[in-house]
């Protein structure tokens, strides 16, 4: 166990000193947030019950998720991975699943404070008002549900080389993003675009979050997708990690 | 091979008596094939605690194969293979077991991060680590501490590794071509750093295709070739043996790490555009030059058969101790 934590805490201060990741997992959300907040219908209801403000918030929680899961994976894994590093731990005493289990929990721990902030925005900027209770029940929701988004980064991670890992996390973030309906909500979208949208992870995760808000209860649909990123995802994961630590990176 | 005095001094009195008989790994009736590739033909061998074991061979002989088995990161497909008493994977997770690998083009170490951070982690995963600054020491890295991994050249990211290698203050290192990105002053120092390390008691094996590094540094040498064990004894006896063959030319641009990594090469020397390399295949060496078109005029090969020096070894057996099966 302390080899672990010794393990996490490495790799979380790599993540944290690096400024490359904190510009884009603090800037893309809170930049995005203050662009679309000058849009002044915040008001507006969407969907019969969810107002725009709130949509807002939740949809900016959910694309700093996503954008910190697959930049703390990424790239930075890929490059990581080539080096050889990837294997020099499997020599040293730690179990072999600690080297994955590590990167997920270090993507997990910062897509934490990414959400509190922009629950900050939202209540300074955004006109959201909520429960202290309210507030905390939504980001512990909202963070544990992002463990889709830490698992494709580190999926991305693995498949990638370093030079195709930023294009393919750039283009899922947008991709991910706008047709998970966080830039404009999924209802106002054509119908084909609409069924797209209930097959992405940002649309569930998002759609989760609101359903807290909302109090309407939460939609089964949007769990079982999330669970079923979660295990295709760790499965892929553990088959290339097992692969790789066998042959040695390509 | 050396006494049980040699042990590393944490060893209690009675732990030592153990395990002064015992061998530090045990390679049994071992064979790997990777498709229809033979990588290891059923070789068997034996290393003794405290001694120094070189495995030479040419690119491609067999060797990462041996080391990866060792290290538990392959299975054997057939043969029983034992480290320090125990599986590989069961001495690798004790802690008892420091591995330099081969790491092709990248350097090995993890990305954006200082050089004392990554050994002070590595040393936290182990349970009883060298001190850091004995570490340093050992490897010859204190100026490079405070340096960012990626910062290092290729010489210097070798002996960082080498440092990873032994935080852990380990009972037995493998190190897998470890002065691949080396120049020769580089080599040089990296090998007094090896044979001091070797020098307090702890079971070394490395895998070169250097016949000098082998012969220089190790107290015995295995030769294996198309993954079998074709020589095995003291540096000094196969060097009368073993005869190189030399294959020289002439080329405008020599480019010396390059040839090194040239199949059979055990050794590159160049004086101004005049290339001599020693081969222990001089005929695999040739093709690999016209593949990797090196421009070369005024080829010459010259040396004693390497195969009827082989042959007389292993069936003659050597004229001192021959250890392994």
């Amino acid at each position: 166990m302390r080899q672990l934590l010794a393990f996490e805490g490495f790799e979380v201060g790599r993540l944290l000193r690096s400024w490359k990741f904190l510009v884009i997992t603090v800037g893309f959300p809170v930049i995005f947030y203050m662009l679309f907040l000058k849009d002044n219908n915040t008001g507006q209801v969407i969907g019969g019950t969810v107002e725009w403000r709130a949509y807002l918030m939740v949809s900016m929680c959910t694309f700093g998720a996503l954008v910190a899961g697959l930049t703390a994976g990424g790239a930075r894994l890929s490059t990581e991975r080539a080096s050889g590093w990837a294997r020099q731990l499997r020599v040293t005493p730690i179990p072999a699943w600690s080297y994955v289990a590590t990167k997920v929990t270090a993507s997990m721990l910062v897509i934490l404070p990414v959400l509190v902030l922009v629950d900050v925005v939202g209540a300074v900027f955004g006109g959201v008002s909520l429960s202290p209770g309210t507030w905390s029940g939504l980001t512990a929701l909202l963070w544990v549900t992002a463990l889709p988004f830490a698992l494709l980064g580190v999926f991305i991670g693995f498949m990638a080389t370093a030079e195709t890992a930023f294009p393919v996390v750039t283009g899922l973030m947008f991709v991910l993003g706008y047709f998970g309906g966080l830039f404009n909500p999924v209802s106002g979208m054509p119908r084909a675009l609409q069924v797209t949208a209930r097959l992405l992870p940002s649309f569930h995760h998002a759609a989760l979050g609101l359903a807290l808000l909302d109090g309407h209860g939460f939609g089964t649909e949007n769990w079982l997708v999330l669970a079923g990123y979660v295990a295709a995802l760790s499965l892929a994961i553990v088959w290339k990690h097992r692969a790789e630590e066998l042959r040695g990176p390509a | 091979m050396k006494t049980e005095d040699a042990l590393p001094r944490r060893y209690p009195e009675q732990a030592r008596a153990m395990v002064a008989g015992k061998p530090a790994l045990r390679f049994e009736g071992v064979t790997h094939r990777y498709g229809a590739h033979v990588a290891l033909d059923n070789l068997s061998l034996q290393v003794a605690r405290g001694e120094v074991l070189a495995l030479l061979g040419p690119n491609g002989a067999g060797k990462s194969t041996t080391i990866s088995l060792l290290l538990g990161l392959l299975r054997a497909q057939a043969g029983t293979v034992e480290v320090l008493g125990t599986s590989p994977r069961r001495a690798v997770a004790q802690g008892r077991v420091g591995a330099m690998l081969q790491t092709g083009s990248g350097s090995g170490l993890p990305p954006s991060v200082t050089v004392e951070a990554t050994l002070r982690l590595v040393r936290r995963l182990y349970k009883r680590p060298a001190s850091l600054e004995a570490t340093a020491e050992r490897a010859g890295i204190g100026p490079l501490l405070g340096r960012q991994t990626h910062r290092l050249s290729g010489g210097q990211a070798q002996r960082a590794r080498f440092a990873i290698a032994i935080a852990g203050d380990p009972e037995l290192v493998f190190l897998d071509e470890p002065t691949a990105a080396m120049d020769v002053a580089g080599r040089r120092a990296f090998w007094r750093m090896i044979r001091q390390f070797g020098s307090e008691g702890r079971t070394i094996v490395f895998a070169t295709h250097h016949l000098q590094e082998a012969d220089q540094i190790a107290d015995r040498v295995v030769v294996i070739n198309h993954g079998r064990v074709v020589a095995d004894g003291p540096g000094a006896t196969l060097k009368a043996a073993v005869v190189e063959k030399r294959v020289r030319f002439v080329c405008s641009h020599p480019y010396d790490k390059e040839l090194d990594q040239l199949e059979g090469v055990t050794d590159v020397d160049v004086q101004g555009r005049g290339v001599t390399l020693g081969s222990l295949d001089a005929d695999a060496t040739v093709r690999a030059l016209v593949r990797h078109q090196v421009a070369f005029s005024d080829l010459e090969v010259t040396g004693g058969a390497l195969e009827d020096a082989f042959v007389a070894l292993t069936e003659h057996g050597c004229p001192s101790d021959r250890r392994s099966a």
